[in-house]
């Protein structure tokens, strides 16, 4: 064999060699490259709001004709992104590490599916999902799924929040 | 299915979650991506046969398909066992360990072995008995948090296989380190399987310990200090760091351990005041090693002054790592080519020094790419610890994650002389049973936790 083709054999085993690790990298590309739910990753805690997951189409639509008007604002009163205003617009939100929660909230005290709060009769009703710090409403930690009156704060981690109409 | 939305999946990470509508797709990707890794393989070990000798012999055919079918029956009882774990380590480490038998094989030549007594016969008898224990771990370990409820258990089996090479009889020194066990039959290296029970137990450890250990203590010069009395711990594992050091005479294990633990605390309580108390003990303590323990002052003298005639021909002295340099040197940019080069003058070319054979003949693309594979080995491991559901999952991925990393920073630091030479092996690439056995475990329980991490998230959000 020619020194010639040997040469061209070894080059091409170096660019064999790369297009192996770019192929892993192509399947992980938008795990390298980021996701806009993950954009503002920073230390400290984070919270972003994840607009495809905040109503589910398997939730039965909420009572219309209830006489009470639900809160239709989620208000952060403490924690990473204090004053952020979140409107409530479908049925349900869900909380949590994870990033197809509802409201993403990123710090050590959030678990990956953290708790839901969840359009019941025209009130919202806060559920624990077995989070590992647990949900306070009004300094009760949540053990059942339970009312959020207006104005009460809930704490989440470090998270406070209330919800506001 | 309240969490599973209608929005298209964006990452490979959420893919990985949507289980239910992609049961098979993760296992066809890793199918593709080893069947890649093998003719990655296979040309290297086609190259170095046509390189050293001018044409193809039959030894490569069985290396290359010795290394498929095994890693084939790791994928096949994954189909079974952990359909939804990580599709990318498997194809990664096979194309680490196949370029390491290359390697190997590229050796054998040079030193002119060949069949039984070739390197690389050996090397590939223990990538078969590495994958078959991953195969049972990954059987047998169907949740990783079985495993936390033994943490002591843990504690003690990796104590008790670190002072194995210690015991008169059984105990064997080997290049100035004692690390071996010699049963007769066997010998092996106690201390690649200890890394392991001592990734396990801190894990278990520091989920019930990291709160006490990120109360806040006094502040002086501008820190908070942990309290005194969380100080126990981190003083117990540097005394055994230490007493490694001292007693096995190996810098690069006591590194390993002691950083692993160090990189825990960490992650754990997110204080980097250990990272500060923990470098400084360790610091200390080398540094008075370094003037007291004859070893590891050659060792300190040969990476400061490599060139010096008098390190160079001391016994123990820089010889080797000098070889290394040259050959490093000599690859270049691209390298001599497989089979091409002289990376038999290095001692101990196919373990402690594979890097330097593989820049030798790879040259700078070549390690680099190599390099790369590490990275995104890594890459995958602290992903798998970030997205873990359960404390302990997630301290336990970091840390074996680090046992490669560091593992890795350790060898290449020391063959390139950024720190002083120890005598860690090289995860995947270089010869020695132990340490596969070792790494193709610590793959195993990767794969698991990937695999359990989103069962997990089912039992929360499928309802």
């Amino acid at each position: 064999m020619s020194e010639l083709t040997l040469f061209i054999l070894r080059f091409g085993f170096l660019a064999l060699m790369w297009v192996f690790v770019f192929a892993i990298v192509f399947a992980l590309r938008s795990d390298l490259f980021g996701h806009y739910t993950r954009k503002n990753d920073r230390a400290g805690g984070d919270i972003t709001l994840n607009p495809d997951a905040k109503s589910s189409p398997f939730m039965p639509p909420a009572e219309t004709t209830a006489a009470k008007v639900p809160a239709r604002m989620l208000v952060i009163t403490a924690g990473a992104r204090e004053g952020l205003e979140i409107p409530l617009e479908g049925e349900q939100l869900t909380i949590g590490r994870s990033a197809q929660s509802g409201l993403v909230i990123r710090d050590e005290y959030t678990s990956t599916n953290h708790a839901r709060l969840q359009l019941w009769n025209g009130d919202w009703v806060i559920q624990d999902l077995g989070s590992t710090n647990g949900t306070f409403v009004n300094n009760q930690r949540v053990s059942v799924p339970t009312p959020v009156p207006l104005n009460t704060p809930v704490s989440i981690g470090s998270t406070i929040f209330e919800l506001r109409s | 299915m309240s969490l599973l939305n209608n929005s298209t999946p964006a990452t490979i990470t959420e893919q990985l979650m949507l289980r239910l509508k992609v049961p098979t797709k993760l296992r066809n990707l890793e199918a593709t991506l080893i069947v890649f890794a093998m003719a990655v393989t296979s040309a290297a070990l086609a190259l170095v046969d046509l390189g050293a000798t001018g044409q193809l012999n039959p030894p490569i055919i069985g290396l290359s398909l010795g290394l498929g079918v095994i890693v084939l029956a790791m994928h096949v009882a994954q189909r079974f066992v952990a359909r939804d774990a990580d599709p990318l380590i498997l194809p990664i480490v096979t194309l680490l360990n196949g370029l390491g038998i290359a390697m190997i094989h590229r050796l054998d030549l040079s030193a002119g072995l060949s069949g039984w007594q070739a390197n690389a016969s050996r090397q590939m008898v223990w990538t078969a008995i590495a994958t078959v224990v991953a195969i049972v771990v990954i059987v047998v370990v169907r949740n990783h948090r079985v495993l936390q409820r033994y943490r002591y258990v843990w504690m003690l089996t990796g104590v008790v296989l670190l002072v194995l090479p210690l015991v008169p009889f059984i105990g064997v020194t080997i290049n100035g380190a004692r690390l071996w066990v010699n049963l007769g039959f066997v010998s092996f290296q106690p201390g690649e399987i200890a890394k392991i029970a001592l990734a396990l137990f801190f894990a278990g450890y520091l989920v019930t310990a990291r709160d006490s250990l990120s109360v806040m203590g006094k502040k002086a010069f501008g820190v908070r200090w942990p309290r005194t009395k969380d100080l126990g711990p981190i003083l117990v594992v540097w005394a055994v760091a230490m007493l490694v050091l001292i007693f096995q005479r190996d810098l690069g294990t006591s590194l390993l351990y002691f950083g692993l633990f160090l990189v825990l605390m960490y992650v754990a309580t997110g204080r980097a005041i250990w990272f500060v108390v923990g470098g400084g003990l360790f610091g200390l303590g080398a540094l008075i090693a370094s003037q007291f323990l004859t070893y590891v002052h050659g060792r300190f003298a040969a990476w400061l002054d490599s060139f010096n005639q008098v390190n160079y021909e001391a016994v123990g002295g820089s010889y080797q790592l000098v070889q290394g340099l040259f050959g490093f040197a000599s690859g270049g940019i691209i390298g001599t080519g497989l089979g091409a080069g002289h990376p038999g003058i290095v001692p101990l070319a196919e373990s402690d020094y594979i890097m330097a054979s593989l820049g030798e003949e790879l040259g700078l693309v070549g390690v680099f790419a190599i390099l790369a594979l590490y990275l995104l080995f890594i890459a995958r491991g602290i992903r798998i610890g970030v997205n873990g559901s359960d404390d302990f999952g997630r301290l336990l991925a970091i840390g074996l994650t680090f046992v490669i990393a560091l593992q890795v920073f350790i060898v290449v630091g020391g063959v390139t002389r950024v720190i002083p030479v120890t005598g860690l092996t090289t995860p995947f690439l270089a010869a020695g049973g132990s340490s596969l056995v070792a790494n193709w475990i610590i793959v195993a329980l990767l794969l698991r936790l990937s695999d359990t991490v989103r069962h997990q998230r089912e039992e929360v959000t499928g309802q």
